[in-house]
């Protein structure tokens, strides 16, 4: 056997059985670590696998399973002699059978943000010293499996593809609903390892043939063509004592199902024995593996949605600071919080991708991506459109996104094709292409699509496949250029029908200088739906924009039985633009004296957000901070202090304020006045904890009483506390911790921020401090709750 | 094993929301039936347990309280339960949309924990049955003077990360973070185990329940 014939499809390649199983059958105690068997019992390791190769296993995988240093901290072995040990074992069994070794690497243990604390690049790091040492010891092949989180997944192909030669396989654990436990889908894995450039992919573990079935076939849709697709299950499923009932026979007999769905690799894993390979390798003895169908599709994912680029798709246009006065100021203030919102709402009204864009003048733009990348994934489910032209920025997002995203852009000049599609192929992404060159935007649109052509010639030579190819035919503004509506329409036309592309357009820049520009929108976006558009990019709360994609996919037949259109619109009635705007300001009925301060005090946001917009027609805004929004919170804290009201009602008019504050913040973005600010605090829950809610309650609290929050977010190291302390020169920084455990963490970050000179007040809030204990560890003030804090960061910025 | 998911206490909810006692008006109530939907919706309840002889657990570290609770039993099951991560992604995206929601779904998602762990009690209580044997109650890393460091044993005997993607930060928390473990005897005779008490409590001097006068049990 050698490596190219395992990648060549002919005949069918036999992967071993289960090892853990058989080291516990064979004398492994409880308690002791499988991962030192080649330490423990050498020859019993060295048994197992001989049995596997004479089985007919081709490929044996070693005991490196779970060979990190991590898991063998104080056992008195190093990663490294583990792995040369253990690869070495295999060695002797394989070679008089002529089989191979492969590095095995499973899940490191410990989750990566954002459930667990583990960062995606110290993961990376972590798999490159497995890599490293199995390359070391000489491993033929490298094998990533059981793996049931997405983002683990890259992080090991990423170090096996960085620091080997070696071919990589790669495949993941699924519960029975066709998700792993962190709701990875079969699709999003397989399209996602494809992208990264393993070798074959496959699916191993938890469950039994006959429940991988499908899984498997799905697998094979969604795969290029030449990638083999392997199966290691288990036989069947566990019972509660981990044992398996399933017989080599019967397990043989299942496998067989597998004969025409494409897999051209098989083996077992937990509970399978030498036997189950023999029966396995006999079943399938001079079988060859059928051709594998893939359907070739436009997808785009994350790991829990997948989205097909079949008819036309929205992409959320509003996380740009192009003209976006309140992003630009949250982004120059390091503040992810108002993106991650823009993010939620316009999934919440229906975009099925979002546009990311960080280009900022006087911002670092490669962090600021990254940043936004980061902490978007973390909320939203939605792939991500990485909006720059930047390489550098480009990389970075890349690397740490989760899934397969979609570049935005290349263009068809030398410079800019050579230095990204690289990127875009190293990493999987979808990549869009502008229809300009270093002489600017051709008029015509023959002239768009020679550079068109252009573009494709590059993507084709870099891998890159045509169905991940999005043409931009330019959107330009009609007021300017009348003719050039009808060339954008015309080009991509083109496009479609003789590069076998997919198109895209940016489509509000039509109505530019225009007066009620969303008629134009609309009726520009509709023609381009004819003309073939594929993506979209439109602001989706705008209600005529979606109303003319819902319309236009029910005209087409895309929406069968016009079920979206019919539960988006159910309820409601046509409003036109104005009217709406009344419609909402009638809401607040409630005959209070304020109504704004009403609202907030009973705790209810839609009638606080109208009743802010109505008062901000005749109110000042400022005003209704003071007058309004503020008093009524004033009043909420002291009966919730006074224990007349709850917690539960404390944080719904905490909402209620801050959907108000939301309307009034952007209305002084809009003016062009200075932002409300009764003075800076920064906000951290400390390094090692991962219990923000508290954290969290406090910021919406204090930022509704008007102070400027620079929130951290959770896991935060203390330099980083010191450094945003600095830069923001805030006179109060909060810690929280909920544990025991992570306090002297907060005891460091308010050393750190002692030791930088910094002449900021330390709060520090979370449920196992005590005033005594803070006072212990250094801090000035001790928050019992979120109205504590509020109270003193009153009293300290009133003092100043 | 997949668990059902059980609506939570309400009585319990309110507690975990510092409102034990009160009977909620409309809104909170709405908020609240707002939240266990979308939990329900975003949680994805797992379940494994096993059986494992005495020696699977270094105890020699887990304090005098574990050691009275498996007084007189000759084996362990060991067991862990968790909501998954879908519950902390809908957590993270509501505290950032709306906060008491937010703040209510995790309390749900807290005081949901009591049922699944009920449910998987129950599937090792009946299988003790069939084998003649009794069980102890559940014991849990944090009780009395246990302290959390064993959750990486524990969560290593039972292999959490391939069982239900459970895994131990450097910390010692416990991720996905609506998650619980926990530790019972068997015995051939009948044996109840013993809870530790606020006194042997590590968490005695600084505990949130104690300041107001209650305890976690209450």
């Amino acid at each position: 056997m050698t490596i190219e014939e395992i990648f060549a499809r002919r005949r069918f390649v036999f992967l071993d059985g289960g090892l853990g199983t058989q080291l516990q059958k064979r004398g492994l105690q409880p308690g002791q670590k499988p991962e030192l068997a080649a330490f423990l019992m050498p020859d019993t390791l060295e048994a197992i696998h001989r049995e596997y190769a004479a089985a007919g296993a081709d490929i044996l995988y070693a005991n490196t399973f779970g060979a990190n240093e991590q898991k063998l901290a104080g056992t008195g072995y190093t990663a490294e002699q583990t792995i040369a040990a253990s690869i070495a074992c295999a060695r002797r069994a394989a070679d008089p059978y002529g089989a191979l070794v492969a590095l095995d690497i499973g899940p490191l243990g410990e989750l990566l943000a954002p459930t667990g604390t583990l960062s995606f690049e110290d993961a990376c790091a972590r798999f490159a010293a497995i890599v490293q040492a199995g390359v070391k010891a000489g491993a033929d092949l490298i094998v990533i499996e059981t793996m049931t989180d997405l983002y683990e997944l890259k992080a090991a192909v990423l170090a096996a593809k960085e620091n080997s030669t070696l071919p990589v396989l790669a495949s993941m654990s699924f519960e029975s609903r066709g998700r792993t436990f962190t709701g990875c889908t079969v699709e999003s894995f397989g399209i996602t390892a494809a992208g990264l450039g393993v070798d074959a992919v496959g699916i191993n573990c938890s469950l039994g043939p006959a429940e991988i079935l499908p899984f498997a076939k799905r697998l094979c849709r969604v795969v290029p063509a030449g990638m083999p697709v392997f199966v290691k299950p288990n036989a069947g499923l566990p019972n509660p004592d981990g044992s398996y009932d399933m017989d080599a026979e019967e397990f043989a007999r299942e496998m067989g199902e597998y004969l025409s769905t494409g897999i051209s690799t098989v083996g077992g894993c937990c509970g399978t024995t030498p036997d189950y390979i023999r029966a396995l390798r006999s079943a399938f003895e001079g079988a060859v593996p059928a051709q594998k169908i893939p359907l070739r599709r436009s997808r785009l994912c994350t790991p829990v949605r997948c989205v097909e680029v079949e008819g036309i798709t929205v992409v959320g246009e509003r996380i740009n600071p192009t003209g976006k006065k309140r992003l630009q100021q949250a982004l120059r203030e390091g503040d992810s919080g108002y993106a991650c919102a823009q993010a939620v709402a316009q999934a919440e009204a229906g975009a099925q991708v979002l546009d990311v864009n960080a280009g900022l003048p006087g911002i670092d733009e490669a962090a600021t991506l990254e940043m936004l990348v980061r902490e978007l994934q973390a909320v939203t489910d939605l792939p991500l459109q990485l909006d720059s032209n930047d390489p550098t920025a480009l990389e970075r997002a890349l690397r740490i996104y989760n899934g397969k995203p979609i570049v935005n852009s290349v263009n068809g000049e030398e410079k800019s094709l050579r230095a990204i599609l690289p990127l875009c192929k190293k990493y999987g992404a979808a990549v869009v292409g502008l229809c300009l060159d270093e002489n600017g935007i051709p008029k015509t649109a023959e002239g768009r699509f020679e550079v068109a052509r252009k573009i494709v010639a590059a993507t084709d030579a870099a891998g890159i496949p045509r169905e991940d190819v999005y043409i931009d035919c330019l959107t330009l503004t009609v007021s300017a250029e009348q003719d050039s509506a009808a060339e954008t329409l015309k080009a991509m036309g083109m496009c479609k029908r003789e590069l076998g592309v997919r198109t895209v357009l940016g489509v509000s820049n039509i109505s530019f200088g225009l007066p009620c520009r969303g008629y134009m929108n609309t009726t520009f976006l509709t023609l381009a739906m004819q003309a073939g558009l594929d993506l979209a990019i439109i602001n989706p709360n705008t209600p005529e924009m979606m109303a003319a994609v819902r319309a236009f996919r029910v005209l087409t037949g895309q929406d069968e039985r016009c079920a979206d259109y019919v539960q988006a619109y159910a309820d409601q009635q046509i409003q036109t633009v104005q009217t709406a705007k009344t419609a909402a300001a009638e809401t607040t009925v409630s005959g209070a004296e304020d109504p704004l301060a009403d609202a907030v005090r009973r705790g209810l946001k839609k009638e606080a957000r109208a009743a802010a917009e109505q008062a901000l027609l005749t109110r000042e805004p400022l005003d209704l901070v003071n007058q309004s929004l503020i008093p009524a919170l004033d009043t909420v804290g002291d009966g919730f202090e006074k224990g007349t009201l709850f917690l539960p009602q404390l944080l719904q008019a905490a909402t209620a304020a801050q959907a108000a504050f939301d309307v009034i913040k952007t209305a002084i973005a809009q003016s062009g006045q200075k932002s409300v600010s009764r003075g800076k605090i920064v906000l951290a829950t400390v390094k090692g904890d991962i219990h923000d809610i508290g954290k969290n309650i406090v910021r919406v609290v204090l930022e509704n009483y008007g102070y400027e929050v620079t929130d951290l977010g959770r896991d935060v190291d203390p330099m980083r506390v010191v450094q945003a302390a600095k830069e923001t020169g805030a006179p109060l920084v909060g810690l929280s911790a909920l544990m025991t455990t992570t306090v002297p963490s907060m005891q460091t970050t308010i050393e750190e921020l002692r030791k930088a000179g910094l002449p900021c007040k330390v709060m520090v809030g979370g449920a196992v401090l005590t005033p005594s204990f803070a006072e212990q560890i250094g801090a000035d003030f001790y928050a019992k709750d979120a109205k504590a804090s509020a109270d003193y960061a009153k009293q300290l910025f009133e003092s100043l | 094993m997949e668990l059902a998911y059980h609506a939570a206490d309400r009585r319990t909810v309110l507690r975990y929301l510092g409102a034990a006692g009160w009977t909620p008006d409309e809104a909170t109530t709405s908020l609240l039936d707002e939240a266990e939907a979308l939990l329900r919706r975003a949680a994805t309840p797992r379940g494994i347990w096993r059986v494992l002889p005495l020696q699977a657990l270094d105890l020699s570290g887990a304090g005098s309280d574990l050691a009275r609770h498996l007084q007189g039993s000759e084996g362990l099951v060991l067991m862990a339960v968790t909501l998954g991560s879908g519950a902390d992604a809908l957590i993270r995206r509501l505290e950032l949309s709306d906060i008491a929601l937010g703040a209510a779904v995790d309390a749900i998602a807290s005081a949901a924990m009591d049922g699944l762990c009920d449910d998987v009690e129950a599937a090792a209580r009946a299988w003790a049955q069939s084998q003649g044997m009794w069980l102890t109650g559940r014991f849990s890393p944090g009780y009395g003077d246990c302290p959390l460091t064993l959750q990486h044993d524990l969560c290593l005997a039972l292999d959490t990360v391939r069982g239900l993607g459970l895994a131990v930060t450097p910390q010692h928390f416990l991720t996905p973070r609506k998650s619980v473990t926990a530790i019972l005897g068997t015995a051939d005779h009948p044996v109840t185990g013993t809870r530790a008490g606020c006194n042997h409590c590590l968490l005695r001097e600084t505990c949130a329940y104690r300041k107001r006068g209650m305890t976690c049990d209450d």
